[in-house]
């Protein structure tokens, strides 16, 4: 597959080379633009496509087995908190999703945990985790096992 | 320095006509230059084929009054501003370059072409802004160089590291820089000097307006005709095969995106 | 080369990995440790890295122990049953008792999570598996990991472990590179937690060119879950239980919302429903396991495998009844688009539309790794009040290695704990690591220079082959004194496919194959000395190679170890064509010493903790 960039879009920001996690996308030397110097070792991830601010890069599936003339493109709209795609078949079929991507402003909702309360004394020797057992929503205390029931390498 | 006229210092050894010829010639070269990168790449060929296609994905036909809208609005605010660069420190240095180039390269044309020799009294506005020019060029021209380039910034390479695609913005630093120092130079009596710069600025346009077969220069034309052909997609509703955006209200702030690409 | 800067870094808590089990171990090291040094390192961008990257559409472990739905005693017995008896009952019941406070904190953080509108809860997918808009689950747990880590180091691949050289068998920190800048960075730590990425990329591929990257499992999971701690001399647990799946042809798109939730079913070429037509034949080989409910997922590929080897393929799974449903239809494409788009680039590419075509399925080539319908990875302590004496070592999720902790991947013997699971058990052993530098017994490491300065110049050595080498020859790749990382990886594909039960024997091996396996893997282990990079890019690509050949000789050994056939349809032992519970009923465990290079195994007793439900067997 892979992944390619558009001449005509790339403006060279390093956004696709920052956030790749297969450490493909690169920039040329001769124009200074991003492009994907691996693509067989292309996930078709989209990290680089939806990372992409000028939607300069795109993805043709793998030559081994994806005939040509197809398009899935998308658009990630962060503030929006949508993502959304256009698929386009070989034959000019049409599928088009939108889907939300946060419920919740980015980060707005997670605790920075040092300056949260701290644990109480002597529950690090407990079995319980962060915001447990309240977290689990059930009553009573995190299940367990009483060990009179194991049974060594035998079969049930 | 910033009322000296330095092509005047110039045309008491060379005649005005050798330095307007010489102009000319510059201009020729881009021309020639940027006509044989589209001949050998044919990139003009692919750029209207693409867009022909991209034509038969259009949802609503322009009519001759919304292309020009569109091209209008194109050329005043995604060229003049550069705004595929978006918010922030490259769109900044990128204007700042381009003006700076602007101005430089138009009071170097007025010096050049009607006060050749008017040495003291060529009017002073010019004077001023062609220096103002080339010191905007180098604020906006070094900035980049240095700290914004993506191969420096994103891929962490050193930035004195020089690859092809420096050729454009390196002769471009070059002129700005050595038109500077010959004028000053030359204002300041070092005349040893300024033939030195002068020979140095005159080998710099050589290579930025000669190498344009080579170098990123012709791409100041073809980004322009790419901006009015993505507008135009996107007016028509073809818009390269992207989904629309999508109707929901802007809320949720931005994540990956609030950082610069530079993680490592 | 100009030369290597070296940077140091000292913390409390290290995190090696920042995917899901790693951003997970992180933003929980905070809570129990407030005044810690916590660093995380990761080999790409945490905002996007690990299996996790394109998101999910299913969080496929959630017990919903507030509405009734699941218990922890069932995960543990359908984890049980899907690995045919083989798991660490322990670990997977203290991993699913915690699991649902995890979960419960995505939705808080704005994780989107599909709701039954009937009931108000989560909606389910399956049993186990609840459905969510998953696309931007990675950056939402990475920020969770940001936000308690005093620092994430991104872009630097870890390639070696480093032990105390004041106390025997203590761990002392880890080095690695940064592959932009290219400078060596040492961090010395009192514990560090293994969660770096399963092996993907050891058994050669069904494409292999272009659509190498088209892995079921991300093909940056290099292995690094395995290499790190084989290399010290940890143990390890059920390596030879490698995963095939059986997924969407060529995209190796998820089947699951499809099976579970459009209730879609499979077919041969022939319209037939095949699966009943092996039920004889695996009883043959498995005896009652193949009456278990529901069918182990190895036995299902078993008769998949079969059939298309009889003849009866392509097999399809039919979906044009459930996709005239306009409801399901979005469901099944959105299923792609927020996990596997490339599923949805081939049907674009090949017009498929379920609508009207049933699309063809096929079995992969096998995957090892830890987190999915399969257990292998490092042998660890489990949780005091859960663990058989034998299993347990004094801190939850602690390798036999002191203060060396493992999560997610990394850890063998917890099977099904997808990402909810893997973030899980990151938390638990985050918490493990904390008490156990609270308990002192993290005091005194001393990490020598010699030690460093030595792995460093093992770490950039294959740019000093390529460097020299390349002056032998005048230009292109083919080099009588270095191998390429490409190079030497197709031949490590080549090796575990042909020998150790890959797609070329269609998953078949014996004792012979996998000696010679064996001998194939030590010349191509010799010959890594000379693996030759180009520049940091490869140099990191070189050291996934090295991580994934450890792995895959540990995978070997193991396979040659188990003298029975456990899991048909991942693999088969054709010199041992049986499940033999009476003398393989009890888990593998290897040690590598780390100076020998030689594997020892051993059989480990399996504890059944949990009884099975009396239910009635299924029609």
């Amino acid at each position: 597959m892979s992944t390619f960039v558009y001449m005509t879009r790339c403006d060279g920001c390093g956004h696709c080379v920052d956030i790749c996690p297969s450490d493909i996308m690169h920039i040329d030397e001769t124009i200074r633009r991003a492009v994907n110097i691996e693509p067989n070792f292309c996930w078709e991830c989209y990290s680089c496509v939806k990372a992409c601010p000028n939607h300069a890069i795109d993805v043709r599936g793998y030559a081994d087995f994806a005939p040509m003339g197809h398009s899935v493109r998308v658009r990630r709209e962060e503030e929006k908190g949508t993502i959304s795609w256009k698929i386009k078949f070989r034959n000019g079929n049409e599928k088009n999703f939108v889907s939300p991507i946060t419920t919740k402003p980015w980060g707005k909702f997670i605790p920075k945990l040092a300056e949260e309360a701290s644990p109480n004394q002597g529950e690090i020797n407990s079995q319980r985790l962060y915001t447990e057992p309240n977290g689990l929503n059930i009553d009573g205390d995190l299940p367990t096992i009483s060990k009179d029931t194991f049974k060594k390498g035998v079969y049930y | 320095m910033f009322y000296n006229n330095p092509f005047s210092g110039l045309t008491e050894l060379v005649s005005p006509l050798a330095v307007q010829g010489f102009t000319i010639l510059m201009v020729g070269l881009v021309a020639f230059g940027t006509l044989m990168d589209i001949i050998h790449k044919k990139n003009v060929k692919y750029f209207f084929n693409n867009a022909k296609k991209a034509k038969q994905n259009a949802k609503v036909v322009l009519s001759t009054g919304q292309r020009t809208s569109v091209i209008l609005k194109t050329v005043a605010h995604d060229i003049a501003t550069t705004a595929e660069l978006g918010r922030g420190k490259r769109r900044v240095a990128h204007v700042l370059g381009m003006y700076g180039t602007i101005i430089f390269w138009i009071t170097s044309a007025l010096l050049i072409f009607s006060f050749p020799t008017a040495g003291s009294t060529t009017p002073s506005a010019i004077t001023i802004m062609w220096h103002v020019g080339a010191i905007i060029t180098c604020v906006g021209g070094y900035w980049f160089w240095l700290f914004l380039r993506v191969d420096v910034l994103a891929e962490a390479h050193p930035w004195y590291r020089i690859i092809k695609a420096d050729l454009f913005v390196l002769a471009l630093l070059a002129c700005a820089t050595f038109g500077l120092a010959w004028s000053y130079t030359q204002f300041s009596g070092m005349i040893e000097l300024s033939y030195l710069f002068l020979v140095l600025y005159i080998t710099s346009n050589l290579v930025l307006f000669g190498g344009v077969y080579w170098s990123k220069f012709a791409h100041m034309f073809y980004k322009p005709g790419a901006a009015i052909q993505k507008n135009l997609a996107e007016a028509d509703g073809s818009r390269d095969n992207l989904p629309p955006l999508a109707d929901a209200p802007k809320q949720f702030g931005l994540g990956i995106k609030r950082e610069q690409p530079k993680h490592y | 080369m100009t030369k290597v800067k070296t940077h140091f870094e000292e913390s409390d808590v290290l995190i090696v990995g920042g995917g899901m089990a790693g951003t997970g171990a992180t933003f929980e090291a905070r809570h129990w440790g407030k005044d810690l040094k916590i660093v995380c390192v990761e080999k790409a961008n945490i905002d996007r890295s690990g299996a996790v990257a394109q998101g999910l559409y299913a969080i496929n472990c959630y017990m919903g122990m507030q509405w009734n739905e699941n218990q922890p005693e069932d995960h543990v017995r359908y984890a049980r049953n899907d690995l045919m008896g083989m798991v660490r009952e322990d670990l997977g019941y203290d991993m699913a008792r915690h699991v649902d406070s995890t979960v419960h904190m995505f939705d808080e953080w704005g994780l989107p999570m599909m709701k039954n509108e009937k009931t108000g809860r989560y909606l389910r997918e399956g049993k186990w598996q609840i459905m969510i808009h998953g696309e931007s689950y990675k950056p939402i747990v990475a920020e969770a990991a940001k936000k308690s880590a005093d620092k994430i180091y991104n872009r630097i691949m870890i390639t070696h472990l480093l032990m105390d050289d004041e106390k025997e068998n203590r761990i002392g920190g880890a080095v690695g590179f940064n592959m932009r800048t290219g400078d060596y960075h040492v961090f010395k730590a009192k514990t560090v937690i293994v969660a770096a990425g399963g092996a993907s990329h050891i058994f050669k591929p069904r494409a292999v060119g272009e659509g190498m990257g088209r892995t079921w499992y991300a093909p940056w999971s290099n292995g690094s879950a395995y290499a790190l701690p084989i290399a010290v001399g940890a143990k390890m647990t059920q390596m030879e239980n490698r995963i095939v799946l059986c997924r969407f042809k060529d995209g190796y798109g998820p089947v699951g919302a499809y099976f579970l939730h459009l209730k879609t079913y499979t077919q041969n070429a022939n319209g037939e429903n095949y699966e009943k037509k092996w039920y004889d034949h695996t009883k043959n080989l498995v005896g009652e396991y193949i009456d278990h409910h529901p069918t182990p997922t190895c036995l299902r590929n078993h008769a998949f495998i079969q059939e298309v080897m009889a003849g009866g393929g392509p097999i399809h799974m039919v979906t044009t009844e459930a996709f005239q449903d306009p409801h399901l239809e979005t469901v099944g494409w959105e299923n792609f688009l927020g996990m596997t788009v490339g599923q949805a680039v081939v049907w674009a590419s090949q017009n498929i539309d379920p609508k009207y075509t049933n699309p063809e399925l096929t079995t992969s080539e096998p995957y090892v790794m830890g987190s999915h319908a399969t257990c292998s990875g490092a042998w660890v302590s489990g949780p005091e009040d859960l663990s058989p004496p034998e299993y347990f070592w004094g801190y939850n999720r602690m390798l036999t290695v002191d203060g060396l902790f493992g999560a997610g991947d990394t850890v063998g013997g917890s099977a099904h704990k997808f990402s909810s699971g893997s973030f899980t058990e990151g938390r638990l052993a985050a918490k493990a690591a904390v008490k156990y530098i609270e308990d002192k017994k993290a005091d005194g490491i001393k990490v020598s220079e010699k030690q460093y300065t030595d792995l460093k110049e093992v770490i950039y050595k294959p740019l000093e082959n390529y460097t020299v080498g390349r002056n032998e020859i005048t230009g292109g790749t083919v080099s009588p004194s270095y191998i390429s990382p490409i190079q030497g990886l197709q031949r490590l594909q080549r090796i575990m496919d042909e020998y150790v039960g890959g797609i070329a024997t269609n998953y078949m091996t014996n004792e012979n194959m996998l000696n010679r396996g064996l001998e194939l893997l030590k010349w191509l282990e010799e010959d890594l000395e000379n693996v030759g990079a180009e520049d940091y890019h490869q140099l990191m690509r070189a050291w996934e190679l090295k991580h994934r050949t450890v792995t895959s000789q540990c995978v070997t050994e193991h396979t040659k170890f188990r003298t029975e056939t456990r899991w048909p349809g991942y693999y088969y032992r054709g010199d041992h064509l049986k499940l033999d519970d009476e003398n393989w009923h009890c888990l593998t465990v290897s040690r590598r010493d780390p100076k020998t290079k030689e594997f020892t195994m051993e059989k480990v007793p399996v504890y059944h903790i949990v009884d099975e439900k009396k239910e009635k067997k299924a029609s």
